[in-house]
């Protein structure tokens, strides 16, 4: 049994990882006003450059840590210049998307030059250790530790002694009247990535050596924990971010000594949660105001939505329908089933990132909540998938809602924050609470879709299911927003504070558009649910929230028909071309990168 | 240094010639033209959302004008990125003050001088400054967001002659401040002026600018309406009606 010593060292050594981490996100929100969603993947990036200089090319230590510094360094260059600089003056949640998409890239990029599989990454320092008390602490706790100080004091005289420093602090308080000093702000740009992604890097060359474990999916963990880290000291607040770090280092080490390893996500994302809605200046921020962070659905570009004639949409729901008759090939199929079971996820989350302005990353765990709910129902209460499969709508429309509640007060990308959290606690107490959910083992044996005795094994039969629910959903949906509701959600969404003043009360409606986009979300999570037999924690996973969130945009925020089309165009067409699926998440993110760039309203127009 | 004089020397210091700008599809200028002579304070007159500030961002190059030349100390400008700009010797007092508020008062100055090299001279020029700013010069360690409206109307002034430049362009240096410190303001912007600091004056308040201008445009919905020496524009019935009785107003 390890001391409270232990844990509270590798508690400060996790934390200084995460302090890497933090304090580049923090300079970057600080100077551009965006959550880098691509800090993770550099931090894996930079694992593997260590990776490659250790293991391949037997580099001493100090050569090995500069040369991931200088080639992360420059990574974080590109980033800024291809994904960023040309999203200049647009609103902010754009870039943000285009991170997000820069992720998906170099995460696939990293596991197709080095394979998906965990692999050790040997540390560079020797293994003594040093026994103190009733603990003790190793060398590598220690050069880490002096690596996490040495940085912060290098950073600290960066900004207070250097030309650039000070016009990186400029540039934060106030870029057009830095711009009006000289300041150069598109190399204040530049300079700030650079940065976070040197310490980025080399905080996943220490997490490597520290674990001797590193595999491409340590990323996206990576980035949530930096944000948690920033938020908690104060969105881009430096100083905080390093606090925040070793606050949530610490608590998740002590979390595991009580409550074991399965926790210590939990910990992060309800400590989150929390400090987003109570103190969303950090747990060491001032009373300052938030910095501003105007309009929530100011990403949708205005357009002109692509109006489908009448007779368009009933040939096409006609072509629909026969398709399986004239097409027979099961296989092709089986793939527009599982595209229209998509094309519901994107439909529930153009509603409410389109019509009403959330952008939620987190739609995943709406599946996850619908899929174990009827699985339940059916399993443990004996009822007939038939009603099961809505009944678990409802539940996940109303576990949904609340869930977000505490959440409405929030803006922008505090919203797209909040929301992922929630997904990660979602899944977090899915395999936790195993009294419920069964844990890690999972849901084996769920009965198949049936109406009556007639079970739906055949290809045709799931198809028309999926496609009439898909048909009847989107019918309803589209029927919402032609509706008052429909207006007052749009408006909501340009204006919420011109709506309160008419007598809107918003979080009524926020409420009302997550309800029926959890109801539709949760149906497609139910019927996936009957389809597989089988489920667990990881079978909705975050990615299918990045893929739900491509569709909507792709279909053109809030275009109920555009999601469905989307829906086909990313799901199915690599599918029926046989795409491997190790390059389907690059395609995912390059058309999320190239949709933010050259067609922000989608290929149908925004709603 | 040139003396002020009521009219245009034959080589204006910064001439702007038939300026239209966009935002969009939205035209803010047409064929806009006006001149400031070397020695000079001119002043641009106009109510809300009429170009003023825009014309500023023109100057230093933080909007790029559709058509239209800008010229200053006889070569052209235009297109030019802001630091090439500021390093010719363009300085501002941007609108509403826009100090960086977590940095210190000295650091605000310091940043005025950021595209200068020179160290030694800067620290003389803070301090040359700072005797023009006593009441700045007591508050040099304090943030500068802590300070009052009227002291960071000095800071930014302060702030703006730290560059050395030629041309000083402010944008409503008045707004805001008490009686009092208008005052003030206006007799350091004249101070100022008179040690050889040529100024364009962006202003709402006719009244308060002319005072100290030499000339004026008056501007409206981005078109140059009139123009004329101060005296002129103080006596022009249309200006009266429309700016002058604003004065109580505001
Ligand atoms: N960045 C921008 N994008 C779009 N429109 C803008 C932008 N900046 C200014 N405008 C518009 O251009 C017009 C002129 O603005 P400008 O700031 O130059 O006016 P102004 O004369 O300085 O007004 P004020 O006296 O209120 O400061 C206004 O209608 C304004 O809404
Ligand atoms: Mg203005």
């Amino acid at each position: 049994m390890s001391s409270w010593f232990d844990y509270t060292i590798n508690g400060l050594v996790v934390g200084n990882i995460y302090a890497l981490l933090a304090v580049g996100l923090a300079l970057i929100f600080g100077v551009s006003h965006l959550i880098n969603f691509a800090q993770g993947s550099v931090y894996s990036v930079g694992a593997y450059v260590g990776l490659v200089c250790i293991t391949y090319l037997n580099t001493p230590l100090p050569l090995t840590i500069a040369i991931v510094l200088a080639s992360c360094g420059l990574l974080g260059i590109l980033i800024e210049r291809i994904g960023l600089r040309p999203l200049q003056g647009r609103t902010r949640i754009a870039p943000l998307l285009a991170t997000i998409g820069i992720s998906l890239v170099l995460d696939q990029i990293v596991q197709l030059v080095f394979s998906a599989q965990p692999r050790a990454l040997p540390s560079q320092v020797p293994d003594w250790r040093f026994v103190i008390g009733g603990g003790s602490i190793g060398a590598l706790d220690l050069l880490i530790a002096a690596i996490g100080l040495a940085s912060a004091a290098v950073l600290f005289a960066f900004l207070r002694f250097t030309k650039l420093g000070w016009a990186v602090r400029a540039t934060a308080q106030d870029r057009e009247a830095a711009q009006q000093m000289g300041v150069d702000v598109d190399r204040v740009d530049s300079a700030v990535f650079a940065i976070a992604s040197a310490l980025g890097g080399l905080s996943g060359l220490l997490v490597g050596m520290y674990y001797n474990n590193i595999s491409p999916a340590m990323s996206f963990q990576a980035t949530l924990k930096g944000i948690v880290a920033q938020v908690i000291g104060g969105v881009g607040n430096v100083p905080g971010a390093i606090f925040g770090s070793l606050f949530l280092g610490l608590t998740e080490s002590y979390g595991i000594a009580l409550f074991g390893t399965s926790y210590r996500n939990l910990f992060a994302f309800v400590i989150l949660i929390l400090v987003l809605i109570s103190w969303p200046n950090g747990l060491f921020g001032g009373r300052r105001s938030l910095p501003p962070e105007p309009l929530t659905g100011t990403f949708i570009a205005p357009s002109r939505p692509v109006l489908l004639p009448f007779w368009l949409v009933v040939a096409l729901v006609a072509t629909g329908l026969l398709l399986p008759v004239v097409v027979t090939s099961p296989y092709v199929i089986q793939t527009l089933s599982n595209a229209w079971l998509y094309g519901m996820l994107a439909l529930s989350l153009t509603l409410v990132a389109g019509t009403a302005g959330q952008i939620s990353l987190g739609h995943a765990a709406l599946l996850a909540i619908g899929g174990y709910a009827s699985a339940l129902l059916a399993l443990d209460l004996g009822l007939s998938v038939l009603v099961a499969i809505p009944l678990a709508g409802l539940i996940t429309g109303l576990i949904g809602t609340l869930l977000v509640y505490p959440a409405f007060g929030l803006r922008g990308h505090y919203v797209a924050i909040a929301t992922l959290g929630i997904g990660e606690i979602v899944s977090l107490v899915i395999l936790n609470w195993e009294s419920l959910t069964r844990g890690p083992i999972g849901i084996t044996g769920i009965p198949p879709l049936a109406i009556g005795k007639h079970d739906f094994y055949s290809a045709p039969a799931v198809y028309w299911l999926t496609f009439a629910v898909l048909v009847g959903l989107a019918l309803l949906q589209r029927r919402l927003l032609r509706s008052p509701l429909g207006r007052t959600l749009r408006a909501i969404r340009d204006d919420d504070v011109a709506a309160r003043t008419y007598g809107i009360n918003p979080n009524r409606y926020k409420g009302l558009a997550f309800a029926f986009s959890g109801f539709v979300a949760g149906v497609s999570g139910a019927i996936t649910a009957h389809l597989y037999s089988y489920i667990n924690f990881e079978t909705f996973t975050s990615q299918i929230s990045v893929l739900a969130l491509t569709m909507a945009i792709l279909g053109g925020l809030g275009n109920v028909f555009g999601a469905i089309a989307a829906a086909i165009a990313l799901v199915g067409l690599p599918e029926i071309f046989r795409v491997a699926s190790d390059y389907r998440m690059l395609i995912y993110g390059l058309a999320l990168l190239l949709l933010i760039r050259f067609r922000p309203q989608g290929l149908f127009g925004t709603v | 240094m040139h003396s002020p004089t009521n009219t245009a020397l034959p080589e204006p210091l910064l001439a702007l010639d038939h300026i239209d700008t966009f935002y969009g599809a939205i035209q803010v200028h047409f064929d806009l033209s006006l001149e400031v002579g070397r020695g000079e304070i001119v002043c641009l007159l106009g109510g809300n959302a009429s170009g003023k500030s825009t014309t500023m961002k023109i100057i230093l190059g933080q909007v790029q004008p559709k058509g239209g030349t800008v010229t200053f100390a006889g070569e052209a400008i235009t297109g030019l990125a802001t630091p090439k700009i500021i390093r010719r010797g363009v300085g501002s007092v941007p609108e509403a003050r826009r100090l960086f508020g977590a940095m210190t008062v000295r650091e605000n100055l310091l940043m005025g001088a950021y595209l200068r090299s020179d160290r030694a001279t800067v620290a003389e020029d803070l301090e040359r400054t700072l005797d023009l700013f006593p009441r700045v010069k007591q508050r040099l360690d304090q943030r500068a967001g802590t300070l009052s409206g009227g002291e960071q109307q000095m800071v930014a002034m302060a702030r703006a002659l730290m560059g050395r430049p030629k041309l000083i362009c402010m944008d409503e240096p008045t707004m805001g401040l008490s009686p009092l410190y208008v005052e003030r303001v206006l007799e350091l912007v004249r101070d100022i002026n008179r040690a050889g600091t040529t100024i364009f004056m962006v202003e709402q308040n006719a009244s308060l600018a002319l005072q100290i201008a030499h000339r004026g445009y008056v501007l409206q919905t981005g078109r140059v309406v009139l123009t004329g020496s101060a005296q002129e524009l103080l006596m022009d019935p249309g200006i009266r009606d429309a700016y002058l009785g604003g004065e109580q107003a505001a």
